[in-house]
Order: C-alpha cells, then sequence, then structure tokens
C-alpha cells in the first residue's frame, strides 16, 4: 500500500491556482474573442464556402471555387448576367455574329476594356487566350478543340468551328474562355501554341496574381485557407459593391453557423439541401435547381447478368419513390423529371414528373424472369450540396426492396469510387451530375452511347436503342439553341425509356446572404454568383 | 656511451566526445529511416485505390487521350515507377519535394505555410497539456482511491472517449453560436492581413510587426482550438501521469525517503516525480509528435488552415507529391522528437547516461 502524502496547504493552493490559471486563460482568451468590427468589415465581403480549386490559371480552371473567383478577376467575351442563363449577353463583346449554320462567328471587342495594368484589350489577346485553352489539354479544353480562334484585327475575334455549334457564344461565356493579357501571360512563361501542354510556365504566376481585365485583382491566394480580392481601380465598367472580397475555406455545418450569427456583409455558398432547414427568416436565400443525381446500370452481362437486363433498369425506375427522394434532397423543384435539371434551358415540363408504380415493377420483374434479383450498388460516402449521399442511397435500397430487388450498399471513399465507377467495373451506383456549361449539350455528349458516362456502363451504340441514337444525332445535328432545346426534349424521353440510368432527384445550388447585402444570386452559369453584382443593401 | 634512441609518442587520435559520436550515430539511423518512410510512403501511394489523373481531370477530358497524356506527362506518370521514385529522390537530396497537383506550388512552399499555423496551436496545446498533466495527474495519484482520484479518472476517461471532432463542435456552437464569444473559425478575422512572415507563428510575426490588434486577433482565433487540443491531450497524459507516479509510489525508496524524515515537498519533487519524468517525458514528446501529424479533424472543422488540412487534401486528390512531402515530415518529427526526449532522459534520470 503506497504512503499517502499530505502535501503542505501552501503547495496545494499553488497547484490548484496553476491549473487554474492554465484553464482559465485558455477559456478567457476564447471568451474575449471576436470583437474586430470596424469600418474595414463593412467594405469587404465575405464570402464561406468548401474550397475545391486548384488553380486560378484560366487555361487550366475547373473547379467551382476556382470559377467564383476567376470570373471576376477576368472577363470572357460574353457573359451571363444574374441567374438568367438563356441568353449569353455582351462582356468584353460589346456584340456578335453567328454564321446561320452555327459554324463562323464573329465578336466585336469593346474600345474602352483594360486590363487591370491599364493596357487596352485587343483582338489578340483573345487569340491568345483562346488558343492557350486549347492547347493546354486541360479540363476543359476538350470543348473548344474544334475551334479555329483569330484575331481579325485589333477589335475582331474569328471563331470557326469544324462541326455546326451553336454552344459557342455559351462556351465563350465560360470562365475558362477567360481572356488574359497575352504580354504579361506570355512574359511569365505562357504559350499559346501546341507546345502549352508541356511547355507553358505561366501558371504559378496566374495562381498568384491577375492578368485580367475584371472588376477585382487577386491580392493573395493561400490553398486551403482564403482568397483575397480587391477592387480592380482600372475597372473599365462599374465599380464593383465592395473594396475587398475574402473568400474563406469553411465547412457547410459551420457556414450555417457563422452566416446565422453574422451582422456583417457576408455570405455562404454551401448551405444547401436539409441545411437550409431551421436557418433564420432574415437570410435570403437563392436557388436554382442545377445538379441531377441518377444511379447508373452496368450493361456488361460479364459484370452484372442482372443490371445488363434492360427490364430490370425498368423495374428499378418504376419503384422508386420520387417524392420521398425529392425532399430527401431538400428540393423546391419538386420530383424528378429528367436529366437536364429544372435551371437549364431543355428541361421537361411538370407534366413529365416520375412516379412510383410498384404493380408494373413487380410485372417487369415477373415477365422478365428475374426472382429476388440482387445487385451491388456502390456511391460515393459524401454529403454534396448538403445531402449525404448514403441517405439517398437507403431510400433506393428500401424503394426497390418494396418491389423484390435486392441492392446491397456499398459506400466508398471518392477516390475509390471514381475508380471502380470510371473504370466500368461497378454493377450499379450512383452519382450527382451538373452540367459543365449552362447547356444541355455537355450531359448529351457524355450520357449518350460514345460518351465517357456510357462507356463506364458498356453501353455501346450496338446496345442502344434505334430512338436513343436517332434523337442523340437529331439534337448534336441542330444549329439553334431553339432546335437543341426542343431536340432534347425527345433525348430524354428517349433516354428514360432506354438508358441504363435511372434519374433520382434534382438539387439546388445554394447562395444564402445576410441582410447587409443585395444582389447575392445564384446562377447556374458555373460561377455560382457574380461577386461584382453583390452591394451593400440599401 | 650508449645513446638510447627516443621515438616520438603516437599521435593521439582527438577523442571524440560521447555526445557526438551519439549524434552522429543517431542521424545516420535517421537518414536510413527517412529513406525508408520515403519508400514505403511512395509504394502506399502506388498501392492505394485510385488514378491521379481521374482525381484531377474532368470527365470530359478523360475522355481526351490528349489530355490524359499531357497530364501524365506534366506530373511524370508516363514514365516507369521506378524511374519516378529515382527522380524523386534526386530532386529531394536537392531539397526540391516537387510540386503539389493540387496547388501547383511547389511542396516545400506548402509545408512552410501550414505547419507553423499547426504549430500555432500544437505549441500552446502541448504546454498547457504537460502543465495540467502533471498537475492533476500528480493530484490523483497522491490521493490515491479517494473522492478526488476517482473524480480525475472518470474525467480523464471522458476526455479520451470523446471524439475530438465532436468535441470541436461542441466548442463551437457553445463559444461561437449560443454565447458569440469566440470568433467562428480561420486564423484572422476577415479585416485583418497576416503579418510579415518572420516564424510563420501569426501571433509572434504581429508583435514583431508591432501590430499587437493584428496578434490579439490571431490569439483569440487560435483559442478554441488550442482548448481542443488540450483538453484532448491532457485526459490522456493526466492518466499517463497518475498510472507512472503510482508506480513510483509504490517502491522501496519512496517509503525510505520518508522513514529518512525528509520533507514531503523534496521526495515529491526530488524522487517521486522525477523517477516517473522519464516516462512522461515520452509521452509528451509522441504526443506532441501526433499532434503535428493528425490533427485534421480539429483543424477540419476550426477552418484552420493546418498541416492536418493539408494532409487530408492531398490524400484527397491523390496528389503524391504532396503526400509524401506529409509524410517526410511526420517521419521527421517523430525522429526529432524522439531523439530530443532520448536527450532530456539524462538529464531526468543520472542513471541514464552516455559512456
Amino acid at each position: 500500500m503506497p504512503r499517502r502524502f499530505r502535501v503542505p496547504a501552501r503547495r496545494r493552493r499553488l497547484l490548484a491556482a496553476v491549473s487554474l490559471a492554465a484553464v482559465v486563460t485558455c477559456v478567457l482568451s476564447a471568451c474575449t474573442a471576436g470583437r474586430a468590427g470596424s469600418a474595414a468589415r463593412d467594405n469587404t465581403l465575405v464570402v464561406d464556402t468548401s474550397f475545391v480549386y486548384k488553380t486560378l490559371d484560366p487555361g487550366m480552371v475547373y473547379e467551382q471555387t476556382g470559377y467564383l473567383a476567376v470570373h471576376v478577376l477576368y472577363e470572357s467575351l460574353l457573359t451571363f448576367e444574374g441567374g438568367d442563363v438563356t441568353e449569353p449577353k455582351p462582356g468584353l463583346a460589346e456584340s456578335y455574329e453567328a454564321s446561320p449554320d452555327a459554324t463562323r462567328f464573329t465578336f466585336t471587342l469593346r474600345e474602352n476594356a483594360t486590363f487591370s495594368d491599364g493596357t487596352p484589350v485587343t483582338a489578340e489577346d483573345a487569340e491568345f487566350s483562346l488558343n492557350r485553352l486549347v492547347n493546354l489539354k486541360g479540363s476543359t479544353s476538350a470543348y473548344f478543340a474544334d475551334l479555329d480562334i483569330r484575331a481579325v484585327d485589333d477589335r475582331t475575334v474569328r471563331v470557326t468551328s469544324r462541326a455546326p455549334n451553336p454552344n459557342v457564344p455559351v462556351l465563350m461565356a465560360m470562365p475558362a474562355a477567360s481572356i488574359v493579357n497575352a504580354d504579361v501571360v506570355a512574359e511569365h512563361g505562357g504559350r499559346s501554341d501546341e507546345s502549352a501542354a508541356s511547355q507553358d510556365r505561366a501558371q504559378s504566376y496566374l495562381d498568384q496574381n491577375t492578368a485580367g481585365s475584371g472588376p477585382y485583382v487577386l491580392e493573395r491566394n493561400q490553398p486551403g485557407e482564403q482568397l483575397v480580392l480587391t477592387a480592380n481601380e482600372n475597372y473599365w465598367g462599374d465599380k464593383p459593391g465592395y473594396a475587398r472580397v475574402v473568400i474563406r475555406n469553411m465547412e457547410a455545418q459551420n457556414q450555417k453557423l457563422t452566416l446565422t450569427r453574422s451582422s456583417s456583409p457576408e455570405i455562404a455558398l454551401d448551405i444547401a439541401g436539409t441545411l437550409l432547414e431551421g436557418l433564420p427568416p432574415s437570410l435570403t436565400v437563392s436557388q436554382q435547381p442545377d445538379t441531377s443525381y441518377f444511379s447508373f446500370v452496368n450493361t456488361d452481362p460479364q459484370v452484372s447478368r442482372v443490371g445488363s437486363r434492360p427490364e430490370f433498369v425498368r423495374a428499378v425506375r418504376a419503384a422508386l419513390d420520387y417524392r420521398g427522394l425529392a425532399e430527401l434532397f431538400g428540393s423546391r423543384s419538386g420530383p424528378a423529371r429528367g436529366l437536364i435539371a429544372p435551371a437549364y434551358p431543355g428541361t421537361l415540363p411538370k407534366q413529365d414528373t416520375l412516379r412510383q408504380d410498384l404493380p408494373l415493377a413487380r410485372k417487369l420483374l415477373r415477365d422478365a424472369g428475374l426472382t429476388d434479383p440482387a445487385i451491388e450498388f456502390i456511391y460515393p460516402a459524401i454529403t454534396y450540396r448538403g445531402v449525404d449521399l448514403g441517405t439517398i442511397a437507403t431510400k433506393v435500397q428500401g424503394d426497390a426492396a418494396k418491389a423484390g430487388i435486392t441492392i446491397e450498399l456499398r459506400p466508398l471513399p471518392m477516390n475509390s469510387f471514381l475508380e471502380q465507377y470510371r473504370g466500368g467495373k461497378a454493377q450499379m451506383g450512383m452519382t450527382p451530375q451538373a452540367l459543365t456549361y449552362p447547356r444541355a449539350d455537355s450531359m448529351v455528349r457524355v450520357m449518350s452511347p460514345g460518351g465517357v458516362n456510357a462507356e463506364r456502363m458498356n453501353w455501346t451504340e450496338d446496345k442502344a436503342s434505334a430512338d436513343v441514337l436517332s434523337a442523340t444525332d437529331d439534337f448534336l445535328a441542330a444549329t439553334t439553341d431553339e432546335q437543341r432545346n426542343a431536340a432534347v426534349v425527345r433525348w430524354q424521353h428517349a433516354m428514360y425509356r432506354d438508358a441504363p440510368y435511372v434519374l433520382l432527384g434534382n438539387n439546388s445550388g445554394t447562395v444564402v446572404s445576410t441582410p447587409e447585402v443585395s444582389g447575392a444570386e445564384y446562377t447556374p452559369a458555373g460561377w455560382i454568383v457574380d461577386l461584382a453584382a453583390v452591394r451593400p443593401a440599401s | 656511451m650508449t645513446t638510447v634512441e627516443t621515438s616520438a609518442p603516437p599521435a593521439r587520435r582527438p577523442r571524440v566526445p560521447p555526445i557526438v559520436r551519439y549524434l552522429a550515430r543517431r542521424l545516420a539511423i535517421a537518414v536510413g529511416l527517412l529513406f525508408g518512410s520515403t519508400l514505403i510512403g511512395f509504394l502506399l501511394v502506388q498501392a492505394v485505390p485510385g488514378d491521379p489523373v481521374a482525381a484531377n481531370l474532368s470527365d470530359e477530358a478523360l475522355g481526351d487521350p490528349a489530355a490524359v497524356a499531357a497530364f501524365e506527362q506534366r506530373w511524370g506518370l508516363d514514365e516507369p515507377l521506378p524511374v519516378q521514385y529515382l527522380t524523386y529522390l534526386r530532386n529531394l537530396v536537392q531539397g526540391d519535394l516537387g510540386t503539389s497537383q493540387h496547388t501547383g506550388r511547389p511542396v516545400v512552399e506548402d509545408l512552410l505555410d501550414h505547419i507553423p499555423a499547426t504549430l500555432e496551436i500544437a505549441l500552446p496545446a502541448i504546454l498547457l497539456s504537460v502543465l495540467l498533466g502533471i498537475g492533476i495527474g500528480m493530484f490523483a495519484a497522491l490521493r490515491h482511491g479517494r473522492a478526488a482520484d476517482q473524480a480525475v479518472r472518470i474525467g480523464s476517461l471522458l476526455g479520451l472517449s470523446t471524439p475530438p471532432f465532436w468535441l470541436s463542435l461542441l466548442a463551437l456552437y457553445l463559444f461561437f453560436f449560443v454565447l458569440g464569444l469566440s470568433p467562428g473559425g480561420g486564423r484572422l478575422s476577415p479585416e485583418f492581413s497576416p503579418p510579415p512572415s518572420v516564424t510563420g507563428l501569426y501571433p509572434v510575426d504581429a508583435l514583431l510587426a508591432g501590430d499587437p490588434m493584428l496578434a490579439w486577433d490571431a490569439v483569440q482565433h487560435a483559442a478554441l482550438p488550442v482548448l481542443v487540443l488540450t483538453l484532448v491531450t491532457t485526459a490522456t497524459l493526466v492518466r499517463f501521469v497518475r498510472s507512472a507516479l503510482l508506480e513510483v509510489l509504490r517502491k522501496d525508496y519512496i517509503t525510505a525517503a520518508h522513514a529518512k524524515g525528509l520533507p514531503p515537498r523534496t521526495v515529491l519533487f526530488r524522487h517521486l516525480l522525477r523517477a516517473g519524468l522519464v516516462q512522461i517525458m515520452t509521452m509528451a514528446g509522441l504526443t506532441f509528435a501526433s499532434m503535428l501529424a493528425g490533427t485534421v479533424l480539429i483543424e477540419s472543422v476550426f477552418a484552420w488552415p493546418g498541416l492536418g488540412n493539408y494532409a487530408y487534401t492531398s490524400a484527397s486528390a491523390l496528389d503524391r507529391p504532396a503526400i509524401l512531402g506529409v509524410t517526410l515530415f511526420v517521419a521527421a518529427t517523430y525522429i526529432l522528437i524522439n531523439l530530443v526526449v532520448d536527450l532530456l532522459y539524462g538529464l531526468a534520470d543520472p542513471r541514464i547516461r552516455l559512456s
């Protein structure tokens, strides 16, 4: 038995005091924090978002946080205003003309546009920027690969497409198509010729500096922490609403706590889905349903004997409770309709809303001789836009079970999911899909037979129905937006009947703002919100 | 007359002090360990399911062989694995850890940005934890079996079994959301800019720049992560210190010291604490190393741009140069801290001496 010490009272008090002091120091320093309110804060717009970006180089940018920043650091020939993506509006180009066959587009630049260093924006800058984008072979280069871009004179840019492409004006509104100061970028190792993919060295410069003509310039880029933008003093257009913008990295749950308490100009970009519940009414929510969630089924019998049967896919489709799924998405757009999300031109009308039909599901399985079919279902174990994908997968599993289908759920880390999905070995699974630019074109190309998504399901042209193939061909042959919007309706109907995809629902991109700001409107154009359009509330 | 030829005594080789020989030996072992860690890290990164091309390119670019080839060439992924590793080693010897595929910046620069952020919360947390851990652990050991001891045991068990991320969320909810007494996250309030970098620790750099307001803002932001880290680490140390001191308390020499009539204070600090110090230092060293390497969940909740966050982001993007850079840093940290702890043993226990 150890002997008991009798510590002198003075020593006991000292020990207690030291321990207490340590705790009190900690707590007090926490408790006296956060009192730095000032005029500087009123001139600063704070943007809370979960960072997804690798670079601010317009030629390489692809992720949404990058788009958000690049959209106000640079300008493209055309743009979209607010949340309306039906018609591209003038950007650096004050006007454009398209040939009737949608192969030749002529853009006329503004006379007064200048870069942040004061030099004028010329057609040569546009030619350099767009050719650099093509030749860098980055994530968005493929969209521009068929285009020939030339400066005709100082103010005229001609874009020629090898095939009819009515989407060229929309492509010219993408942040990736931003116009950079050619001299500055070339000086820092940028190239626009075919050697760009291996020889261009400008990315590191463009990650820390701006060579654009946008309303803001980059003050600081701290990856994983924050992006700080300051107003461009040489901006040729209307001054932006705030002298400074701080885009800071923050998880969605914390964004909700922060916005709820904030009394300064602040917006959050990831409070979506069920996270929107319980927000104070003083906050403004702007959202548009621009993401489709779909389930895919592998058509290769060697991967899945069950999944390769078209009747199985139809049975799953009939078994799903689309209304219940929409509630899980927190969707204000209601149950799913078609592959093109409601925010975009070409979406299906409300009468095409999908409905559950369990007797039909059971009949389809019975007629096909599929008794107690079972299949493995993979999905990324993530929360995307406020929705836990596990919850959605469990709902699909439960609905399918009511029709007699056994779905074995297999949540995977994102990289493992991508490897299985992209490797074409997954039996069945689920993933969100947003349009890369606000036209159905990008969805049609990847989802139709021959596209990358279809290849992953081993869904080839010989397996596709004539209806799907002709609907795809008709869409791609259309030479105007109107024709394509009509063609994509037929394409969606054909895909619903015959494709190995099962639409689950739509989710909305969201911008939540404090009462101190106005104009924080969500846009499905790709850059989430036009930060230059956000202004102090009057 | 006889002459005696005398020859000069053989030149003595200068004696190398034992400490220098010891350090040289440890250094050689450290180099071997670091080399081994790069090899294991490299092999593990290859073994992890996932393709860096798929993790970094868009769907559309993946369908374009030219884009895939350009990416592989840009990052050296088109070379055979042994060549990739040898290239990595060659660059490493020159102090080049490669360029991060995720941030596009040299990995060294990324690490120099993120390590100070982690140190900014880990240093005060380990100091407070050691202070509290020894104090409370000793208090509990001396009151072994009494109510106070039971309270400490339950408290430390609670601390150990509470997930750090949950504690972080709770602290944030309470101090920021409910009470409004703490900033929400990050290292600085949005209206402040970081001070000119000298140490990378914002409070220190701000004071060096003569900006006490900025320093205070940085301290306020660090307070909650420090509090959570301290609570979590203290719980571990308290239990460890208590059990180490209880073991010493049973030794005969403690009984003898009391029997000799030594004052309790002398027995407490000169015999009891000193005897337990070796184990306590080992534990504190390992805890500090793990703080530097793995505070990812706490950093994530507090939007703290430290090494844990960097490691997590790099792993998510299969950013091989960054993953290897973090692996190397973590290995070096453990090796260095173990060395320091080993050297401190000699100070704490006279029986441990180099000869």
